[in-house]
């Protein structure tokens, strides 16, 4: 299972990990429900490599409010604590790789 | 409405399925509008027994009445949604109508969702959205644009109404059945007859620009064209789309849930005619056989 983060332990988690990729999704979203699966693989596939998690973010709005999140599913993506790529919509396992390497 | 067999899209695929069907004596209905399909308007030339230019339209008029001669009943109304439960199978009609029968063929085609107009692509995630069922929270107390002249767009436009400061909903004719445009109107989606020509904005939309030139002021731009996608109704379903929307089938034609059939442009490429009418065939006559009991 991929770690679900809070508004609270977002930043602790990427500041501890060099490479984090972060599924912004809700559970009403369609898309969202098929790319969790799909992230489930990616972190399988980084393991070692990246940190994976998801932020739910209707429980968590001020980690949207600060990304400017406005479609879901949106995955942000860190190096060394600073975003270097922002996806939206559903995205097959290889793009979220390739932006995370 | 009871039926044995279901079939979900009017093109080629669905058409032929419900034709394999009826013939096989199910009782069979079709849903949705020929006018959605890829088919309609185009120029078909390399199919079968065409032998040059043939209009889209006009073949599928034709097997519109072929199948209706068979027995089937056609609907020209989109599904809104679908439901599996108990060994059998639901559609919600955009008309309010309930659907129900034994088994469903999925032959939704694949949904043209973008506009293709300058800033659409630019402006993804900074306000353009294609779902305003995933992202509707984010535009609370803000102007938006709901784009789309059927279904899809007209459920939009009512959801949005209760998120948005304003709701304009633009379409460049109205498909929606006038049940679902009522619904919208009485929310307060105010309905305008106009051609989006680009979405402006930096960080963010600001603007719809239409082709007679009027500019509206918006922060969300919401894109809904057509009917419920394939993907959705698959979702409602128990099925788990491929990432590229599209639907796994065996040579059966038979999905990963008992009962459910997948035929044409949505079991994936190549996207042809000839494809679609030949998996209809497979569909058609698996669901009639499931149907009775025989299984597939």
């Amino acid at each position: 299972m991929v770690l679900e983060l809070t508004d609270e332990t977002f930043d602790a988690f990427v500041r501890d990990n060099p490479v984090a990729i972060i599924d912004c999704w809700a559970p009403w979203c369609g898309p969202c429900m098929r790319m969790g699966p799909i992230i489930e693989e990616v972190a399988h596939t980084l393991a070692g490599k990246a940190g994976v998690a998801k932020l739910n973010v209707d429980e968590n709005r001020n980690t949207s409010l600060k990304y400017s999140i406005r479609a879901i599913p949106t995955i942000l993506v860190f190096k060394d604590a600073v975003l270097v790529d922002t996806l939206v919509g559903l995205r097959q396992k290889e793009d979220i790789i390739e932006s995370a390497l | 409405m009871d039926f044995d067999v279901m079939v979900i899209g009017s093109g080629p695929a669905g058409i032929q399925a419900a034709i394999h069907s009826a013939r096989r004596k199910a009782r069979t209905v079709l849903l949705g509008k020929a006018g959605n399909s890829a088919m309609a308007g185009a120029k078909i030339e390399n199919y079968f027994g065409t032998g040059g230019p043939e209009d889209g339209s006009a073949l599928l008029a034709k097997g519109l009445s072929q199948a209706e001669a068979a027995g089937c009943s056609a609907i020209g109304k989109n599904a809104v949604s679908a439901s599996a439960a108990g060994g059998s199978f639901s559609a919600s009609l955009e008309s309010g109508a309930e659907i129900s029968a034994r088994a469903v063929v999925l032959a939704t085609g694949v949904s043209r969702n973008s506009l293709g107009i300058p800033g659409e692509k630019e402006l993804f995630g900074k306000g353009v959205s294609y779902c305003a069922s995933c992202d509707c929270n984010f535009y609370k107390g803000v102007p938006v644009v709901v784009i789309g002249g059927d279904s899809e767009a007209a459920l939009a436009a009512e959801l949005m109404t209760g998120y948005a400061s304003e709701v304009r909903w633009i379409a460049d004719g109205v498909a929606a059945d006038p049940i679902l445009v009522e619904r919208a109107r009485r929310a307060g989606a105010a309905l305008a007859v106009g051609r989006p020509v680009r979405i402006s904005g930096s960080a963010g939309v600001e603007s719809v620009a239409l082709a007679d030139g009027t500019e509206i002021p918006a922060r969300g731009v919401f894109i809904e064209l057509g009917g419920r996608s394939s993907a959705d109704l698959a979702m409602d379903l128990g099925i788990m789309p491929e990432p590229d929307d599209s639907v796994k089938v065996d040579g059966g034609c038979r999905t990963s849930v008992a009962g459910v059939f997948a035929c044409g442009d949505v079991t994936g490429r190549p996207w042809q005619v000839a494809r679609a009418v030949g998996q209809g065939a497979v569909a058609g006559s698996n669901a009639a056989d499931y149907s009775k009991g025989a299984g597939s």
